[in-house]
């Protein structure tokens, strides 16, 4: 053998790595300079940006991922509800304020304890030009109410469903259910065109389908793999409302690639999933930031494992959390710290009762003070230290690193032992299924939101039979409340219901609520009227969405 | 004329020896400052390799971060120092792993020849014809993630490469007189490979297996970079540079450009180094 031959391979490594050096010294070329300092300090917040000044031809908005289906019955994350906002319609809509109005129902009454009536519109057509009838908003509710489909759950009290006028539907309840109407301008309650839907099929939902909906916007064309159209809804029944847009194409990337895209103006906007992305766009003079009200709070939420079974543990962890440095280093500073597990958007009604509740509580400080930290310290020798680490789990991603090394730093500070153990992405959202995943951790952080305002929908997930309970926490009184607070449709008296059941679960610390991200929306400043609330998942947002200029 | 042409002549090569030789001298004075930092790295790191600030994220080099601090407030420097051990530790087990099996196989192979070399041959030969990283990444969703399965792996795809340039090292060796003399005198192959031929490969397998260390070093990186290998809040270099990647896009690149070039410059120097020492340890070897 040659020597030559015996290192060639190996020559090779040498300018791979000269190459990674280059590279990197390239990013480093590119990159602003390291003094940069990318916390966004004049970012507006609202539920909506400036209205639309005019009519646009088209635009381009980004996504992280392509939608699964637009069959919202078999699946509805992000991605499929930011674009089917637009295309469906439901009984209800959810306004930018997050706050609920009748749509498709022109009233929805409680004639009594249990029954609730939809007075429908007789004005309505869907994108085929048939008209929506009661029989259509019937068979779409027990469509959506069947087991196994998204939003099921929503019809969970439901005990009878049916056609009781030519415009009218009638849904009786085991008991009265106060978010039923709020859960019907979400996924429940949209309706579908019966006919198209039956003659699609298993197809139905498929890019190769029509929609079944009667919104602003229709489905034009999916080209799987590269983009979605939505072309302006000919003779849309709500001329009022029309769409300002003729075609919106919708693209999915990666975080990188959406700066990218905007800054570059290949693209005019976005709803960013982590508001951390909007750092390097509040550079762009091209784009506008902004942010609105939203349900989203960031937990560290407690498992079954047995560390925090003890609530003096899960409470000395939450006063010793530096949630200041994780909005900070996590979010850019677009982040609030937050004390509890459900963000501001969720309070539709009694807003300054909510409020001035949300200001009264402790335990959950932004940035932990000596004080704190003693009396966490005291907390931890009442309870004695558990014998194993706590442990936290981790995905990897950015958000979830900082999380989980402030909850070691944290417990550290106290004298508790914590460890961080990784679980791959893709198997990070069976902790809510698996016990066997919950086994390997007594905490997992996660960003959590509910599609009604309204707080008693989070707070059920503390009653003792709630899936997502995980850590067993026990309160027959907590328990009453969420039966009494869910039957009670006077807002003043479920606010008070609502509040009790904050403080319940926040001093027990069910989870540990970490930040409060808003929604946030990157524009070109070229157009403009999009909300920047939570509300685009649900409300037909890019109907709005037109040129900044006259 | 001919004076002229002589002295050009021998003057080139002395320059040359001595370009090579600093570029040597440089290499093995920085690996030597690195090993050196990677074992006193709790005496020299200025901070602890996890301790969390944030009151001082995302800081540019300098004041009381010497390279800056990433994404929660954590020492660069320290971490590295502290990320050195694993980082260099990794690759030295991989290594001493794959060289078991692989002087094995081919010492085997060489010796016996016949079957028992077409068979290693064609088992090395699928080996390599399945490409490194699928075969790691496959035996890592199998046995579970983690330093040690990713040191496993990679050593299990490193193996059959040591173990063909063994078998080639080891053919030419028993082609030498002194084997011969040996087996007349009724000396078993066993005591003979053990005792008199692999001990006659380990200079050119030596100046082979340092070469092997740099890349190594890159594939143990990768890995950990892919979220297959060390995991957090390890200090590994390349988590660190995967930890770091996030900052990229806001501007910040110290995180990933301070692990990324200490895995460059360290893959850089050991390839002088290794071409050198097996320069110098093949020459022995020939004569």
């Amino acid at each position: 053998m040659k020597r030559n031959d015996r290192f060639k391979p190996f020559a090779r490594t040498g300018v791979i790595a000269g190459a990674a050096a280059f590279t990197l010294a390239l990013s480093a070329c590119n990159a602003a300079g390291p003094q940069a300092q990318s916390t966004p300090t004049d970012v507006s917040f609202g539920p909506t940006t400036s209205e639309a000044a005019g009519k646009i031809g088209s635009f381009t908005w980004m996504i992280t991922q392509e939608p699964a289906t637009f069959d919202l019955d078999v699946d509805s994350a992000t991605a499929e509800n930011t674009i089917m906002s637009n295309v469906c319609e439901r009984l209800m809509q959810l306004q930018p304020d997050l706050t609920t109005t009748p749509h498709l129902a022109e009233k929805a009454e409680w004639t009594s304890d249990t029954t609730v009536v939809f007075t429908l519109r007789k004005d309505v057509k869907f994108h085929d030009g048939s008209p929506m009838t009661a029989d259509d908003v019937l068979w779409s509710m027990q469509r959506h109410a069947a087991k196994g489909a998204d939003e099921s759950d929503e019809y969970a009290n439901v005990t009878d469903m049916a056609k009781t006028g030519d415009n009218q539907i009638t849904v009786t309840m085991k008991q009265r259910d106060a978010i039923f109407l709020q859960a019907m301008a979400g996924n429940g309650g949209i309706v579908l065109n019966r006919k198209v839907v039956e003659a699609q099929g298993a197809n139905y939902g498929s890019p190769s389908a029509p929609d079944a909906c009667s919104g602003p916007l229709k489905l034009d064309k999916w080209s799987a793999g590269s983009s979605i159209t939505l072309t302006k809804a000919a003779d849309y029944w709500d001329a009022d409302n029309a769409a300002m847009a003729d075609t919106i194409t919708f693209r999915w990337a990666d975080d990188n690639a959406i700066v990218n895209a905007l800054t570059s103006g290949e693209a005019q906007g976005a709803y960013l999933d982590s508001p951390a992305t909007a750092g390097p766009l509040q550079k762009s003079d091209k784009v506008q930031i902004a942010q609105g009200p939203s349900t989203n709070v960031w937990s560290l939420i407690a498992t079954e494992r047995g560390a925090l079974k003890d609530e003096r543990i899960r409470q000395a962890l939450s006063l010793a959390l530096n949630r200041q440095g994780v909005a900070q280093a996590a979010f850019g500073g677009l982040a609030k710290p937050w004390k509890a597990p459900v963000g501001p958007g969720s309070w539709g009604y009694e807003e300054p009762t909510f409020s001035a509740a949300y200001e009264a509580l402790a335990g959950a400080p932004a940035q932990p003070s000596n004080e704190d930290l003693d009396k966490a310290k005291k907390l931890v020798q009442e309870a004695g230290a558990p014998a194993e680490p706590i442990v936290v789990a981790n995905s990897g991603d950015s958000i979830r690193n900082v999380i989980s090394s402030a909850l070691v730093e944290a417990a550290q500070k106290i004298g508790l032992k914590a460890e961080i153990v990784t679980i791959p992405r893709q198997q990070y959202g069976d902790f809510y299924s698996d016990a066997s995943l919950r086994a390997q951790a007594d905490l997992f952080s996660d960003e959590y939101y509910i599609s009604k305002n309204d707080p008693v929908g989070f707070y059920k997930n503390g009653a003792s039979t709630a899936k997502v309970n995980f850590v067993k926490f026990a309160s027959e009184s907590y328990d009453n409340k969420v039966k009494e607070a869910q039957a009670t449709t006077d807002d003043a008296a479920r606010a008070k219901l609502a509040i009790d059941l904050e403080k319940q679960w926040t001093d027990a610390v069910v989870w540990i609520p970490v930040a409060h991200t808003p929604a946030t929306i990157a524009m070109s400043k070229d157009i403009s009227g999009a909300p920047s609330s939570a509300s685009f998942l649900y409300y037909p947002w890019a109907a709005d969405v037109g040129s900044s200029k006259k | 004329m001919s004076s002229l042409s002589t002295s050009t002549l021998a003057s080139t090569p002395v320059i040359g020896r001595k370009k090579r030789d600093v570029a040597y001298l440089v290499s093995l004075g920085f690996l030597i400052v690195v090993v050196a930092a990677a074992l006193l790295a709790p005496w020299v790191a200025p901070y602890a390799a996890n301790a969390v600030d944030f009151t001082a994220i995302w800081q540019a080099p300098g004041g009381a971060h010497l390279l800056g601090t990433d994404q929660v407030g954590q020492d660069l420097f320290s971490r590295l120092i502290h990320g050195a051990r694993e980082s260099l530790l990794g690759p030295l087990a991989l290594l001493a792993l794959a060289t078991v099996f692989g002087v094995t196989i081919g010492t085997v192979a060489a010796w016996n020849g016949g079957w028992i070399d077409v068979v290693l041959a064609r088992i090395t030969d699928v080996m390599f014809a399945f490409p490194g990283l699928l075969f790691v990444v496959l035996v890592i969703a199998v046995f579970g993630k983690g330093p040690a399965t990713a040191i496993v792996a990679l050593a299990l795809a490193y193996a059959p490469v040591i173990a063909k340039f063994t078998r080639s090292l080891a053919l030419a060796e028993m082609a030498r007189p002194y084997v011969d003399a040996y087996r007349v005198q009724g000396v078993g192959g066993f005591f003979l490979c053990v005792r008199y031929i692999i001990p006659n490969l380990t200079p050119p397998l030596l100046g082979y297996l340092v070469v092997l260390f740099g890349e190594g070093l890159m594939s143990l990186a990768t890995l950990s970079f892919l979220g297959f290998g060390a995991q957090p809040p390890s200090s590994e270099w390349g988590l660190m540079v995967q930890e770091g990647q996030s900052g990229i896009i806001q501007g910040h690149i110290w995180p990933t450009l301070v692990p990324g070039a200490a895995i460059a410059a360290v893959v850089v120097a050991v390839n002088v180094v290794g071409v050198r020492l097996s320069d110098r340890l093949n020459s022995r070897f020939e004569r």
